[in-house]
This record gives structure tokens, sequence and C-alpha cells, in this order.
């Protein structure tokens, strides 16, 4: 597979013009709209992204400045990307839902001059920001609908914006080209948003020229070409869909699908059929868990062959092969039903996945593979190759990126440390933390991991999140969670222990599944709260848990659980936008739920606050069952432990 | 949480000042009767180009048998109907469709074995002149017709963002989205005027919610004048320009929605009144 060479072609409006040139009327990019695939050449995406650059430049926007993306995954987003690129300004992609004030902190935080907001809801963000979002001179849209007459001087109609690039286009030709040929690799031109598990997110500041030269790193090991369908359903912001929808889009000229709408989003991948897919470890699971769901609905005899054929497929996948019975049985027909029948490879990454769904994927002749990697390293560096069952490993190291454990202990498990040649070139306007995560050169990931015998790293939780029980039983939190959330009845799980005796849990249902079982089952209930409540309920999830606990050592068994009354929520901040569990918040949040995990009780208060989708905050207050796990009272256990 | 409160965050996002063309539609006089039974007893009102009415009352007021009189479905026993320059007794109920007057029912009445955009296609049928074996061949102007239709189609389920169910069973779906789809094939005949039963009965607060900022962006976006049912008062009072309120058959109050709130005749129909 042969690329653009990198020290020519070093930033992506100059890889644009380049495929521009050699294959204009080649697909580069699919949107659905109106329900119909609307294709749009290279040739197209060009002249786009050209309007838009000199619409920019005639705003004022240039070097030095901070341009932000605000709205769906779209052909108007990634235009604007490469076309601030083009004019020497840095961009910054925010997270589509996110919340007036987080909104508001990046924006001031990074000075944005101009804000790409897609529709009215992200324009009334910025609007409504008012003073906060001070630095911000224009705020451009691109869908009419609700825009109406506006009373902020500072919006602006794509189209318009695009008109005026076009009347400039015609009156200097030469002038894009220039604009082109002053890019320079060595610019920063991607400020990227850190998941931020802790805080606020960091901004690592990548140059276009080590995003470029990273792309080639990673396409060697994972080879794609024009021939290649992605559908671009991750979150925009994230750097993995920044590699891929601009990355591998321009440089190994995948063509890059955008759904019609978040809803849509399976039957849309249906009918594309990617050949390469990414999908975050809770997407995967809730295709796994779906699946579950939908066959609950079927026939007897459909139920039979669907037991049947995990079973076979299950098996064989544990001794290294793939069951053509299963597969003719069940799983040629799921791969088609699920869109999967085209994909030629697949990844998960952004946090770790449970075992049996990855066997579950890989059994269904999905290649599946874990990848792992950090924002600040752009992304991934890590990959599987071959095809040996793995469940463990995220693979070796890329060629030419460094990955060391610092300080192993006598097993060898220690802080992930690494570094490669095109890696971040600090947080912007954040010296300190640059310094306390780049030390000499190295990446302090703050995971803790090891090698195996074929130097394939295993990553198994973050290095502060590692716990030790009041008896000195370490345990990593977030792999327990991960045997629980395999079952199709737990959505989410916080594993609690560290310091106490004893392990617990705090277990969110899976409402779409529970639901189900319960009109199945005949048990009445009205809202996520009742049926969380429900007794049944809680003995079908206590036997999930023992189920887990079977397959734990005994120290490490979760003793007392009890189930939430709502769901862990990105927008209460318990979970990040990338939907990890921020425990620094869940610990603070529910204290009072945990303590009496902790005490004899046998139900939970709570007294706490939320904040509704509009921003809104209100009391909510819940009562809450605790159970014990096997049935043996609490006492008994607490002498045991 | 009210419900109020929550409806009232659209109001901040529309212009204060509203105006209002010439009346389209004009009511005199109208009596209806059911046997002994008036229904209507007496009724006149207008409905200007680009409001939103809303016709409120207790229930038994005579509010549905106002709209059947509007769209055709009912023959006043006297009184007349203006529309479209037209001064008929009665409306004819085939010159309402074609000439722009929708509505959607109290209780949804959709195709319930057919998919979300097939109902929507029935909304285009008036639009379609080809007949019946044209449509069989599909080919030439029949197809190009279809197409054209479809297009229109596309645009009110981008409108409503209902693009996830395009292909669902309508019996399959929750109550809520089958009131939007309704909406919907009301909307596919581009009517100029649009006549809705209860948009919101048995819907929960996000549905209302929903349902509120379509019947706004439709009036807003496409200039299209609502005449609606509602019996929840905080969206009533929220979303229209003007309330006509009926009691026994009789209308009561016209105005305003403060001064309808304020009308000590409306308080009593709905709070009742003291008897000495």
């Amino acid at each position: 597979m042969s690329y653009p060479d990198p020290a020519v072609y070093d930033t992506l409006p100059k890889l644009l013009r380049h495929n521009a040139q050699a294959h204009p009327g080649e697909v580069a990019l699919r949107l659905k709209e109106f329900g119909i695939w609307h294709e749009t050449t290279w040739g197209d995406y060009l002249a786009k992204v050209r309007r838009m650059s000199l619409g920019f430049r005639d705003l004022g926007i240039g070097a030095g400045d901070v341009v932000a993306m605000l709205g769906d995954n779209d052909i108007d987003w990634i235009a604007c990307e490469v076309a601030a690129h083009a004019v020497g300004a840095m961009t910054l992609g925010i997270y589509r839902d996110a919340l007036e004030e987080e909104v508001g902190y990046l924006v001031d935080y990074a000075g944005v001059k101009a804000v790409f907001a897609q529709n009215q809801e992200q324009v009334d963000k910025l609007v409504s920001l008012g003073d906060k979002a001070g630095t911000v001179q224009h705020i451009v849209y691109s869908e009419t609908r609700g825009m109406g007459e506006q009373g902020d001087p500072r919006v602006l109609d794509l189209a318009v914006l695009e008109q005026r690039g076009e009347a400039l286009h015609q009156a200097d030709p030469a002038a894009f080209d220039a604009m082109v040929e002053a890019t320079s690799g060595d610019a920063i031109a991607i400020l990227c948003t850190t998941s931020g598990t802790t805080s606020n997110p960091k901004l690592a500041m990548l140059s276009s020229g080590r995003f470029v030269r990273h792309v080639i790193t990673y396409l060697k090991a994972d080879p794609k070409d024009h021939t290649d369908e992605y559908v671009s359903v991750l979150p925009m912001p994230w750097i993995m869909e920044q590699i891929y929808c601009l990355g591998f889009g321009m440089i190994a000229r995948m063509t890059v699908n955008f759904p019609e709408s978040e809803e849509t989003m399976f039957a849309d991948l249906r009918e594309i059929g990617p050949t390469f897919l990414l999908l975050a470890p809770r997407l995967w699971e809730q295709i796994a868990a779906d699946m579950r769901a939908r066959i609950m609905d079927a026939s007897a005899i459909n139920q039979w062959i669907f037991d049947k054929g995990i079973k076979l497929g299950m098996k064989a996948i544990e001794e290294g092969r793939r069951s053509g019975v299963a597969d003719v049985m069940l799983f040629s027909a799921l791969r088609d039903r699920l869109g999967f029948s085209r994909v030629r490879s697949a990844a998960t990454g952004g946090s770790a996945m449970g075992p049996e769904t990855f066997k579950l994927f890989l059994a269904m002749g999905v290649p599946l593979k874990q990848l792992y990697g950090q924002t600040e390293m752009l992304g991934a560096y890590t990959l599987q190759v071959g095809n040996d069952l793995d469940v463990d490993t995220v693979g070796p190291a890329f060629e030419g990126c460094d990955v060391k454990i610092l300080n192993p202990d006598v097993e060898g498990v220690g802080e992930i440390v690494t570094r490669h040649d095109n890696m971040f070139l600090g947080y912007f306007r954040n010296e300190e933390a640059t310094k306390a995560d780049l030390r000499d050169g190295w990446m302090h990931t703050g995971d803790a991991g090891y090698f195996d015998a074929k130097m394939r790293l295993i990553v198994i939780d973050r290095l502060k999140d590692i716990a030790e029980t009041a008896g000195g039983v370490r345990f990593s939190p977030q792999y327990i969670e991960n045997k629980l959330k395999f079952s199709p009845y737990v959505g989410e799980a916080v594993i609690l222990g560290s310091g106490r005796e004893y392990l617990t849990a705090i277990i969110c249902v899976r409402f779409s599944i529970v639901a189900k079982w319960a009109e199945k089952n005949r048990i009445g209930f009205t809202s996520y709260t009742g049926l969380s409540a429900e007794p049944r309920v809680y003995d079908l999830i206590g036997k999930e848990v023992e189920r887990v606990n079977a397959s734990l050592p005994e120290k490490q068994r979760i003793r007392r659980f009890l189930l939430l009354y709502k769901e862990l929520d990105a927008d209460d901040g318990e979970l990040t936008r990338t939907r990890k569990v921020r425990r620094g918040v869940v610990g603070e949040r529910y204290g009072q739920l945990i303590d009496s995990l902790y005490a004899d009780a046998e139900s939970a208060h709570l007294d706490t606050e939320v904040t509704f989708e509009d921003g809104r905050k209100g009391r909510v207050q819940a009562d809450m069952r605790i159970m014990e796990v096997g049935g043996a009272p609490a006492a008994e256990l607490k002498k045991a432990g | 949480m009210a419900e109020a409160e929550i409806l009232q965050t659209f109001e901040a996002g529309q212009p204060a000042e509203r105006s209002f063309g010439e009346p389209v539609l004009a009511l005199e006089n109208i009596v209806l009767g059911f046997g002994g039974v008036k229904a209507i007893d007496d009724v006149s009102f207008e409905v200007r180009k680009g409001e939103i009415l809303a016709i409120i009352g207790p229930n038994g007021a005579g509010k549905s048998s106002m709209l059947n009189c509007i769209n055709g479905f009912y023959k006043p026993r006297s009184g007349s109907i203006t529309f479209k320059g037209r001064r008929m007794p009665a409306m004819d109920p085939h010159f309402a469709a074609s000439n722009g007057i929708a509505r959607t029912f109290q209780n949804i009445a959709l195709f319930r074995g057919m998919s979300t955009l097939d109902n929507l296609m029935t909304g285009r049928v008036l639009k379609m002149n080809r007949g019946f074996l044209w449509h069989a061949i599909y080919w030439g102007p029949a197809q190009r017709e279809e197409l054209e239709n479809r297009e229109f189609v596309e645009r009110v389920i981008d409108f409503l963002e209902i693009q996830a169910i395009r292909r669902t069973p309508v019996g399959r779906l929750p109550y809520g989205l089958q009131k939007r789809v309704e909406l919907g094939r009301a909307l596919a005949m581009e009517p100029d005027i649009l006549l809705l039963d209860e948009p919101m009965a048995g819907m929960n607060v996000e549905e209302k919610q929903d349902m509120s900022r379509f019947i706004l962006e439709v009036n807003e976006e496409f200039g299209t004048t609502i005449v609606l049912i509602e019996h929840d008062m905080g969206v009533v009072m929220d979303i229209s320009d003007r309330v006509v309120v009926l009691d026994y058959g009789r209308k009561i109050a016209d105005g305003t929605p403060d001064e309808v709130r304020a009308n000590q005749q409306v308080i009593d129909a709905y709070l009742g009144v003291a008897h000495d």
C-alpha cells in the first residue's frame, strides 16, 4: 500500500488538494439526508473547503486563531476543520451533547474566535453564554430551521459564508492555492480534548505533520485503501474519529459515511455495510445485549437455533477456530442483520471490554481487535495482530512507538509510559500539566499494565483505580465491572471496596432489557426507578452477581449490592462523554449509599441534586434496598471479612 | 415539575409582537343539532391568516363538532361558512381538503398496518394527478410524480425528526409518536389551515414539549394557520395567539389568552358557579 508522501503532503488541506487533483470524481464522503445517501466527490469536497476557507479569511480568521466545531458528525463539520487549517487556524472539537457550561469553559479557555455550531440548539448554547463566550466573534450555522430572526449580530448562515468565499475565489482564483501552500506541518492544527475522567478536559496540541505521520504509522499496522467504507458514529471530537474521518479519509482515501441521525445509526450502518468499524466497548456491549433482548421475543425454534449457534461458535473460538456449522445456522444471518457482512477489520478501544462480548463477536466472524492509546499520543499506538484468540491484550506497539513499564513490581505490573516521534506537543496553555504528564519525553499514561511473553501489552486499569481492601487484597474495579456488564441485565456497575473489608457494588439495570423481562414476567412498573426497586429484579441481578462471583477469587467477590434508582449519566458528571465512570463523582454523590452498603443497613437513603437535560437542577430523594449476595446475613459476612 | 414552567421557555424564543393577516375562514351563526340536542348554538368567529387559534371548553362543549363543521364532516343546521371567498351553508369535505384544510383526530386515525412513510404518502394523494392505471405500471410521469411527492414527504419526516421510524408499521409505535406521524400526514397535505383535535391528549410532559415545539415551528416556518382543541391549559395559554371558549355549545369568550384568563364567564364555566 502506498500513501502520499508525508514530507510533501504534511497538512490536511494539502492532502485534500492532492486527492481532488488525482481523483476528482471519486466518492470521498457520503451523507444520508431525506432518506437518500448523497455523495461528495474529492472535487466537491475541495470546492467546499475552498469556499469556507476563503470565507473564514474574509471574517479575519488566520494563524493563531482557534475555530471550534459543535454539532453532529457531518460533512460541514469536517470541511470546517480542514478549511480552518487552510487559513492557519487551530481547531477544537466540542462534544455535541456538551452542556452550556462545558461549552463555555472550553470556548473561554481556548479563546475561540469563531464557532461552527450546526443548528439552533448549538447556536443557542453560545448565544446564551453571553459574556462567558466573549472571545467568540462569529457563530456559523448550517441548519436554518428555527433560526428565523437572530438578534445576535455574530450569527451567520454557512451558505452565506460559502457564497462570500465563492465570490472571493472568482475574484482571485490563485488565493486559495497560495493559502494551502502556506500551511505548515509544524504548526499546531488540532486542539484535542482529553477525556478528563478526573476534571475539566485538557487540550492536547497536535501538529498536522505529526498527525499525518502517525496516521501512516497506524495504516502500516492496519492498511486501508479507497475501497474501504467507514461509518462515522463516534463522537467527532474524539481523537480516534479525527484519525479515521480526517486521517484515514485523506491519506488512505477511505470513504467516510455519515448516518442520518443518531437513532438511525444501526439501520444506516447496515445500508452501507462498512468494511472497517470502530465502536466503543459500550456500543459493542449494547449490540450484544440488544441481540439477546430481541431473541427473547423470537419463536421457540429460533431461540433454540440462537442458543445452539452461540454455544457452538463460542466453543470453537475458545479452541482457536471458527465453527462452520454455527456460521451457516446463525452467524451469517446475524452478520447481515447487523450490517457486518463486509467487515474486514473492526476495533474496540477507549476503555476495557468484557471478554465474553469480545468472544461473541469473534465467533460471529467479526475480526474484532483491541487497540489502546491516548489523545496525547494521537490515539491508538498498539493494536492486536494475527488471528490468535486474545481477549486480554491490546497487542504490540506500532512500529516506531516505544512503550515501557515504569517501576514494575514482581509481577511486572507498573505504569505504562510511552513515546513516539509524532506525539502531542504539550497541553494548550497548561505548562504545569504538560510537565506532570510529559517527563523526559515520555508520556505518563497513569494506566497500570504489563507485557506478556510475546511483548503484547496488557492494560489492567487506571493506576489510581487499582484498589486494595483493608485486608490487603488488590483488585481492579473495572475488571469486575466488565464481568458484570456482560450480563444483558446490567447496564452500568461501580465496584467499591478500596480500604474497606469487602467488595460491594452499585448497579444500574439495563432498562431496555430488564423492562422487557419484567413485561414477560408480568411485573408491573412505571419508571426506571420503580423497576430498580422491584424485589424480583433484585433477585434477577442477584443471580447475575453470583455468577460473576463464581469466576472471581474468593476475596474479590461482591458481598452486597444495591440497584441505583437512576442510570449513571454524563450530564450529571457521573460518566465522561466517552462514557467512562467518574469514580470520584460517584463516590462523592453517593457517599450515603456507600456508607449504608458497609453498615448493617438493609436499605440506603439518598438525598441529592440532579441536573436535567436542559441544565436546570432539582433535588431527589430515594430509598434503595441493599441485597446480600448468596443470602447470608450481613453480620456473618462482616465477621468473615 | 410544573408543565407550564417548561412550556414557558418557548415563549422566550418567540417574537413579542405578532401580527396577522385577513380572515381566511369565517363562521357565522353556526347552529348544529343532533335530534333535540343543540351541540353548537349560534357560534360565530373568524380565523385569521397565520395565527394559532385554540378552541377550549369543558367536555361536551362542542369543540370537536366545531372542527367537524369546519372540514365539512358535519352539516350545520343553519349559519354560513366563508372560505376562499366562497360563502356556503356547509363546508364540502372535498373542497376543504383540496383547498388546504388538513386535520388530525382525537383518537389517532392512521393506517396501523402501514409504515410511517406510507401513511405520510397517503397525505399526498390529493396532490397526485395520474390515475390508477398509470401508477400500476409506475412509469414515466407516474414515477416522476411519485418521486416528487416522496421528496416532499421526506422533508416532513426530517422536520418532525422521525427518520428512525420511517419503515416501522405505525401500529407498533408508542402513542406519542403515532400522534407525531398523524401530524406528519396532515403536514404532507401542505395545508394552509391545520386543524388539530387534542394533539397532546394522553402525552407525557416530554412528548407535550416536543409537540408544542413542532406546532410552533410549523406555524413559524410555513406560516400555516392552526386551529387546535386542547385541554391542557398550560399549553393553550402558552402557544395560542387567540382563544375561543365554548360552553354548552355557545361561545362565551374570544380573545387573547390573557383576556380569556380574566373573563368571569370562563372562570365560571371551568370552576362552576355558586348557586344561591
